[in-house]
């Protein structure tokens, strides 16, 4: 192979990449700003979602959540007055990092709970977005966030055949609450 | 090229399915058909991936230099599939969710390279187009049914609607029961091939991504 075709090849090589490049820019150009937009929105959408009676949930403080990935705490307010918070957290899944918003009331007591984004086993760890699952955590204070096998009125139940995505939702949510309670002891106008 | 398109479309649906006859593309047959809309979402990026890739490179065939062929093919699929993960995180966000991971993926399938350059890169354009088309629609119906399979045994339902009561087999939703249904599909299609069309055996090519 020659010197010259060693240079046909690269133009040729390069020329695709350049062509590609331009394409996926200009796609990237016209869809990034749709994304975010619908991802502002289904946050919106979700925290609203938690707390209805809210006059707004904004933006309150950030702290750092389990694998070093940024947690955020939203603050509810009605009135001038805070009715509660939405803490938005990551725990250690079976699989993946499961991102999840815990919403409380200004006495640590859980209001409920969302998965954001998991990527559990299909079929069983990505049942904690079950809807039974998600609403035992509603009214419980932190001594009642304990998985349990098997049936319980007090505290969590585990999923069967999930119980490492049940415990890590469960801790998750453990976890989102005293991220809180940190904050606003370092913060108290929080 | 005398064959005709409907022939070409068949092919690619049955005589060279790339799941059940050619043994390709098994990797991602099994991780996302643990239910139908999995795989009816999937079979769709696919579909339309692959029309897109044949369609390019049989436009540029005389215009890649054959010594860089792999990798400009590898360029353009990943260019497609970038636009397809890029446009779906915009326009079709519940898909996205439960697709986004796999997505992705789609550059590495071995059934779009295969087809680009053992069909694409010999032949003129709409048979590309075509042959791209029918082999995305094999693949496909692969993953539907095998979605539907899945679905039905391990969950009790199909497409969302619950059909059975009791305890379903949860295996089937597991890796496990992707490898069974699979099989037991392949071993279907095979004996149907020999006792009506007295055909060999397909998935002679070994399994790749």
């Amino acid at each position: 192979m020659g010197n010259k075709d060693i240079i046909k090849i690269t133009l040729n090589l390069v020329a695709i990449c350049a062509l590609a490049g331009v394409i996926l820019s200009v796609t990237w150009t016209i869809t990034n700003p749709v994304k975010l937009e619908k991802e502002a929105e289904e946050l919106q959408a979700a925290l609203k979602g938690l707390i209805p009676q809210a006059d707004a949930i904004n933006k309150a403080a950030t702290f750092v959540s389990a694998g070093g990935k940024e947690g955020t705490i939203y603050k509810a307010v009605k009135g001038g007055k805070p009715i509660g918070y939405v803490v938005s957290a990551y725990t250690k899944g079976y699989s993946s990092f499961i991102k999840m918003l815990v919403a409380v009331d200004t006495d640590y007591r859980i209001i409920g709970i969302q998965i954001l984004s998991e990527q559990e086993t299909p079929g069983l760890g990505d049942n904690v977005d079950k809807k039974w699952f998600k609403d035992q955590f509603r009214g419980k204070t932190e001594d009642h966030l304990v998985v349990i096998k098997g049936e319980t009125n007090t505290d969590i139940q585990a999923i069967s055949g999930a119980t490492i995505s049940s415990r890590a939702v469960t801790n998750g949510v453990k976890a989102a609450v005293e991220a809180l309670r940190a904050e606003r002891a370092k913060d108290k106008a929080l | 090229m005398a064959v005709s398109y409907k022939k070409l479309i068949l092919n690619g649906i049955f005589s060279e399915n790339p799941v059940f006859r050619l043994a390709l593309s098994l990797c991602p047959a099994v991780a996302v058909t643990t239910s139908v809309r999995n795989g009816f979402l999937m079979g769709i990026a696919v579909l339309c991936v692959m029309t897109m890739v044949n369609i390019t490179v049989s436009i540029l065939r005389n215009l890649i230099n054959p010594k860089v062929r792999i990798p400009a093919y590898i360029l353009i699929i990943a260019t497609y599939v970038s636009i397809t993960d890029m446009v779906m995180s915009a326009y079709s966000r519940a898909a996205y969710k439960e697709m986004g991971l796999y997505i992705q993926l789609i550059v590495v399938f071995a059934i779009i390279i295969s087809r680009a350059e053992l069909f694409a890169s010999k032949n003129k354009v709409l048979p590309s187009a075509v042959d791209g088309f029918g082999m995305g629609l094999g693949f496909l119906g692969a993953l539907v049914l095998v979605g539907a399979v899945r679905e039905l045994i391990g969950k009790g339902s199909i497409a969302g609607i619950h059909l059975t009561g009791g305890n379903p087999l949860l295996i089937m939703v597991l890796p496990t029961g992707g490898f069974f249904v699979i099989g037991l599909l392949m071993g279907l299609f095979n004996w149907i091939d020999q006792k009506y069309y007295g055909g060999r055996p397909g998935g002679v090519g070994g399994g790749h991504h």
